[in-house]
């Protein structure tokens, strides 16, 4: 086994991670640079190699936000949309919902298409629901499009046509024709071949987007790479955790949307616990996910870029894209979340945030407004972070919600940081209750700058018992990274497939070829799901396939009942088939086993072992108010910490409350257990 | 807990419940409208009938509707009556109900022995009766013809449903399992709410919970009337008219609404929507309930207000809606309600264009309402297509209309059902979903367009409807034209057209034969000679408006060269 690099690139900071053949870490953050993010990568590799010799990298793993910049800022390429006669207009009109204020908003204006309505083209053809051609492809149709494309100098396109999930013989006939006249060219049935023709369109219309975008930018990466000596193989992480070949991630850009978050809940996965919840909260959102059984839950449709609502990205307000991605809610609150009084006098945090220009009022860059971190600051949970802090600015900015609230400043601040608390927990109650899943026994594993600070007084609400602070939790994404394995999904929506067997082992063979090998590989593992539902529903659920029909059945009644409440029977339909074939990864340490010295390779500024103050005034409500409150680090943690306390780590500060307890886990992770006469669980 | 700092912790917690409930309604449930894409509703109310919160989907028209029938479920089944894992139903639209399909489901959630709160849900069902399947009788006489009627009655202990009740529901459904199956997503949908209540009771204490709520109730007043201090004092009156009640085609009738703007005065004195000399109720279905019209007024009056202000009783306080006894905004029994609709959208439109001339730089043009439709077996097995399409919306000061996505409570267009999975369900086929170009009413601010979708049936089948402004086009306002007129029409396998009356009940429909639905375009702002020519010309090429509009719409002649020039002598004269 050799050396395996993980990059993730991340809005302000990129982060790389070395890990050698010993399971020993190497780790770097640099800044990240925006108008070309390789710049930022080859700095860390630079790095974390430093005196290696290069050619021993034999893996590197990306997580990229390429194509969610590209999408959340409109940056892709110009794209041309060709489908069915009679549903041009489709795609312009769109599917959006109007949700919170939209509802009562009459100047409401439904959010741009993704495609230009002038750029949208139609082909005569039509095939059945069941497959049959009604009305055969009018080849002509195809070619005056794709002269009418090419004239307009549009080098990207992507055709959906109506069906083409039941056969998608004019789909693949009218994109290999688009292809004489356009360089890019991408088919719905190629992308993800599953009912419903808007969402099918949108991803196919997002691939055809960013496509070309990832493709120039991987090749340029793995020049820059290449230079410096690296010439191991660029993996993708993609949305649903696994990872993928570079040339695999240029034709499915739009699996990568998600790649950063999916590699931080693979480092919650990564601590061997089995069932977590991970808790990723940084600057400006915050990201919870389960995983169960050591695996996240995933979900099939997410939408970018759309409104978040209590904690859900609510469906119908961002583009839908179709593809397999770990099911995160996420929430607009994070360090950098503002607080604010309404014009009726309530107290309100966030979704605004202050970013890092200005910043927290307590940065000192000229903020003013008081934030979460200055809340932190105030109440003594924060101390210095990678930049130094300024309690009297943060105390001035908190004064702007104590004076009209007529309450003290630690009141203020303690009340920002209940509301954040609460508006973190609304994500984590997204992906848990809401999902008919019981939060007790998980582990809420914190990462993210800001996660750890407000960790505690989450699982507090949820009955959780255990939270558990991995080490490096400030780069956990990249760390991530490294225990992705290569995988290929395929999915095919299909009502009344005759033999469900046959469907499943195409899309298997389909899916081993995606990454150049065979479905019989001893490395390989092959995960087959089909989506089931009650005959007369829309709704369907993913559930593990077995050949067993009864059983397959009782498998569904029981997932049924536990996400709806209801013990439905009744007649159950397959509706469609999915499949994930995944390459096994090197194995590397078992994530029990500390790993022997890791050394941070970059200039980060903070609290250094040993060098924490004593002690520091600290808020805690049980106590009254500001308590005498021990400070220490990890490595000066000792055998159990009771709380109050507070652990100053590198990358971010852990605040253990009264009824708390920190322990030094395994991996030099910290972990926090409620001490058994802590409060009752108030929120299940 | 500290009041009031962290009152938003509670106050999501509330919407949350009812989101949750909402969700699950949403996913277990069979009814054709949600199959396709519509959501359910679901809120949280207190045992005085105050609704407290309502999860993010639901509208206001069925809000309003469990708010209004809650008192009237208590003054029949006394709440020391009740037992916990009891659950309630009614649909009387002369109780606050809607119309039969629409079936209102509550729990009572106990405090220290009696029922505080209910979580109650609404979607509507499959089918409970009536002329047609799937719940639209557009030429019903009186409501006896639109289906089953539930005074408030027990559905379920915490046995389960009551077989009783079962079986009347099940012998009154076209489709007994369908019903029964959204019974049980109803149902479910409580005890999530429910659950999640009770746990907001365990945690905030009963007293600290009451006082969480009033504290809600109070802060969404205060908003309200600060918001409404911001508009104009002063009385503005308005009128909006129904084409006709679908069996009488001679007779438009009219909704009046006076409204009173209290200006700074509004910390005492709320607005007032006063719909006195409204028509009568008919013996047709053009009637709403109370609850109905009370959701049109106080959902208009919104419009104008801060959109960002919650949805509770807090809110109604300030605004005080007086309807009619005996009109088409307050109908008695037995005169039917199903089209309830109808009446609602022009009390809406009345109420937009009075606060238009009290708010000129917000003020919107007319918009095409929401046309719905539904095509069915005609005998056993029943499979039901019940969907409905957005016209334009009008054009509002300062910018176009939405293209095809009606006003409509703010529903959003991922409620028009997609075309594979209606194909994959009934024997028919989406010929095109387009937009009809030149259909917003032309104006400097153009209203928004029609849109065009034909269905060809692969099997005979009946077509229902129920439509309006397809007489009666939007007007435009300071000169703006009108939207163009949408229909509903039969498609001859000659490929002839003939035009249906806009409200028809089961009308047979040969397999080859296509139904078409155009709906109508929103009306204009300003003189059309005032657009810019940038604006004709973006409309031009994204196929918005065509070269002969641009003529003769907007006095615009297009060159041979594509260049544009204004030429105003071509351009139709604006109104005002």
């Amino acid at each position: 086994m050799g050396f395996a690099i993980g990059v993730d690139v991340g809005g302000t900071f990129t982060d790389v991670v070395l890990r050698r053949p010993s399971g020993a870490v190497t780790v770097a953050k640099c800044l990240s640079t925006h108008d070309d993010p390789i710049a930022g990568i080859v700095t860390g590799v630079t790095r974390v190699l430093s005196g290696l010799d290069p050619a021993l990298v034999t893996r590197v793993v990306h997580a990229t936000t390429l194509a969610t910049n590209a999408v959340l800022e409109r940056r892709g390429v110009r794209v041309a949309f060709v489908t069915t006669r009679g549903f041009r207009a489709v795609v312009p009109l769109g599917r959006y919902a109007r949700v919170e204020e939209d509802r009562y908003d009459l100047r409401f204006t439904p959010p741009p298409p993704p495609v230009d309505a002038g750029d949208c083209f139609e082909v005569s053809e039509r095939i059945s629901a069941r497959g049959e051609v009604l009305t055969p492809l009018d080849e002509d149709s195809a070619r005056r499009a794709a002269a009418e494309i090419a004239r307009r100098g549009i080098r990207s396109a992507a055709v959906c046509l109506l069906h083409s999930y039941a056969d998608p013989a004019h789909e693949r006939r009218v994109a290999a024709i688009l292809r004489e006249h356009v360089p890019d060219v991408v088919a719905s049935s190629e992308i993800w071949p599953e009912i419903r023709e808007y969402e099918r369109a949108t991803t196919t219309i997002m691939s055809a987007y960013v496509g070309p975008l990832m493709a120039s930018y991987l090749s340029r990466l793995e020049d820059a790479l290449a230079a410096l000596g690296v010439r191991a193989p660029v993996h993708v992480m993609e949305s649903g955790g696994g990872v993928m070949s570079a040339r695999l991630a240029a034709r499915r850009a739009v699996a990568t949307i998600e790649s950063g978050p999916a590699a931080g809940v693979l480092a919650a996965a990564a601590t061997g616990l089995g069932d977590v919840i991970s808790f990723d909260m940084g600057g400006t959102t915050a990201k919870a996910c389960v995983v169960r059984g050591g695996r996240p839950e995933i979900t099939h449709e997410f939408h970018v870029g759309g409104k978040g609502s209590f904690g859900g990205r609510r469906a119908g307000t961002g583009v839908p894209i179709k593809t397999p991605a770990i099911d995160l809610a996420e929430v607009g609150a994070g360090g950098g979340s503002v607080a604010w009084i309404d014009a009726a006098g309530a107290l309100r945090v966030g979704p605004r945030s202050a970013g890092s220009s200005p910043g927290p009022a307590c940065y000192g860059l000229g903020g003013g407004e008081p934030t979460v971190t200055d809340a932190n600051l105030v109440l003594g949970y924060l101390a210095a972070a990678s930049i130094p802090l300024s309690p009297s600015l943060a105390g001035k900015a908190l004064d702007r919600l104590a004076e009209p609230l007529g309450v003290s400043r630690a009141e203020a601040a303690h009340a920002v940081h209940t509301i954040v608390s609460a508006a973190m927990a609304s994500a984590v109650h997204v992906v848990t209750v809401q999902r008919g899943i019981d939060p007790r026994g998980f582990a809420l594993v914190a990462f993210g700058g800001a996660g750890p600070a407000h960790a505690a007084r989450v699982a507090e609400r949820f009955g959780i018992g255990l939270v558990v602070v991995p080490e490096h939790c400030g780069v956990a994404s990249a760390a991530g990274l490294l225990t992705g394995e290569l995988s290929a999904d395929r999915v095919l929506s299909r009502l009344g497939a005759g033999d469900p067997e046959a469907v499943l082992a195409g899309l298997a063979s389909a899916a081993a070829a995606d990454l150049g090998v065979s479905p019989d590989d001893p490395r390989v593992r092959v995960e087959r799901s089909v989506d089931a539902r009650f005959a007369g529903q829309s709704h369907d659920l993913t559930v593990a396939w077995e050949p067993s029909r009864d059983r397959l059945e009782s498998r569904f009644f029981a997932r049924y009942a536990q996400v709806y409440g209801i013990e439905q029977r009744g007649e159950v339909e397959l509706v469609g088939y999915r499949v994930r074939v995944t390459l096994a990864a090197p194995p590397g340490p078992s994530p029990g086993e500390p790993p022997p010295g890791a050394a941070p390779a970059g200039a980060l500024s903070g609290p250094s072992a040993g060098t924490a103050p004593g002690t520091r005034p600290a808020y805690f409500p049980e106590l009254g108010g500001y308590a005498e409150t021990p400070v220490r680090t990890r490595a000066t943690l000792g055998a159990a910490l009771d709380g109050p306390a507070i652990v100053e780590d590198a990358e971010s500060t852990i605040v253990v409350p009264p009824g708390w307890t920190a322990r030094p886990g395994p991996g030099r992770a910290v972990h926090l257990t409620r001490t058994p006469s802590g409060k009752a669980p108030r929120d299940v | 807990m500290s009041d009031p700092l962290t009152a938003d912790v509670l106050r999501n917690a509330l919407v949350v419940a009812a989101e949750e409930a909402s969700i699950v309604v949403v996913r277990s449930a069979y009814s054709t409208f949600i199959v396709e894409g519509s959501d359910a509703s679901a809120a949280l109310l207190d045992a005085e009938g105050r609704l407290i919160a309502q999860s993010m989907a639901t509208t206001l028209m069925n809000s309003m509707a469990l708010k209004v029938a809650l008192p009237e479920l208590v003054a029949d089944v006394p709440l020391d009556a009740m037992r916990p894992g009891e659950v309630y139903v009614l649909n009387d639209a002369y109780r606050g109900g809607v119309h039969t399909n629409d079936l209102l489901v509550y729990r009572p959630v106990f405090v220290g022995g009696r029922p505080a709160y209910f979580t109650a849900t609404m979607i509507h069902v499959s089918d409970l009766g009536g002329l047609s399947a799937g719940g639209m009788a557009p030429l019903a006489t009186d409501i006896f013809l639109e289906g089953l009627q539930l005074p408030p009655i027990r559905l379920a202990t915490s046995a389960g449903i009551e077989p009783a009740v079962e079986a009347i529901l099940r012998a009154n459904s076209r489709t007994p399992d369908k019903v029964m199956g959204d019974v049980r997503a109803l149902i479910a949908g409580t005890a999530v709410a429910a659950a999640r209540l009770a746990a907001l009771v365990e945690e905030y204490g009963a007293a600290g919970l009451a006082e969480g709520v009033e504290a809600y109730l109070d802060y969404t007043e205060a908003r309200t009337r600060a918001a409404l201090a911001e508009l104009p004092a002063g009385r503005f009156a308005a009128s909006y008219p129904i084409d006709d009640d679908g069996i009488d085609l001679a007779t438009p009738r009219h909704v009046r609404v006076a409204l009173t703007l209290p200006g700074p005065d509004a910390a005492r004195t709320g607005a007032v929507a006063d719909f006195a000399g409204t028509d009568p109720q008919v013996p047709a279905a053009i009637n709403a309930s109370a609850s109905q019209s009370l959701a049109a007024a106080v959902f208009a009056v919104r419009c104008f207000l801060d959109p960002a202000i919650p949805m509770n009783d807090g809110c109604l306080r300030a605004i005080d809606v007086r309807l009619p006894a005996g009109s088409l905004l307050d109908a008695r029994s037995p005169h039917p309600c199903g089209g309830r609709y109808v009446p609602i959208y022009a009390a809406m439109e009345a109420v937009f264009q009075a606060l238009s001339d009290a708010v000129p730089e917000r003020a919107i043009a007319a918009s095409g309402i929401l046309q719905p439709f539904s095509i069915a077996a005609v005998g056993a097995p029943y499979w039901i297509h019940l969907a409905y399409d957005f016209g334009g919306v009008g054009a509002r000061r300062g910018l176009d209309g939405p293209d095809a996505t009606g006003v409509h409570f703010g529903i959003g267009r991922n409620s028009v059902p997609q075309a594979e999975p209606v194909e994959s369900r009934c024997p028919l086929l989406v010929e095109s979903v387009e937009t009809i170009p030149d259909s917003g009413g032309p104006g400097r601010y153009r209203g928004g367009l029609g849109s065009r979708t034909v269905y060809r049936f692969l099997a005979d089948c009946h077509v229902t409807t129920r439509g309006d402004r397809l007489r009666l086009a939007p007007p435009g306002r300071d000169g703006g034209l009108p939207g163009r007129l949408g229909g509903f029409y039969r498609r001859r396998q000659d490929g002839t057209l003939e035009r249906l009356a806009s409200k028809v009940n089961n009308v047979r429909f040969a397999a080859g034969e296509a139904f078409v639905v155009e709906t109508t375009g929103g009306g204009g702002i300003g003189s059309p000679l005032e657009r810019n020519l940038a604006e004709v010309e973006e409309d031009l090429r994204a196929g918005r408006v065509t070269s002969r509009g641009a003529t003769e719409d907007y006095g615009v002649r297009v060159g041979a060269d594509g260049t544009l020039s204004r030429d105003a002598s071509r351009g139709r004269p604006g109104r005002s």
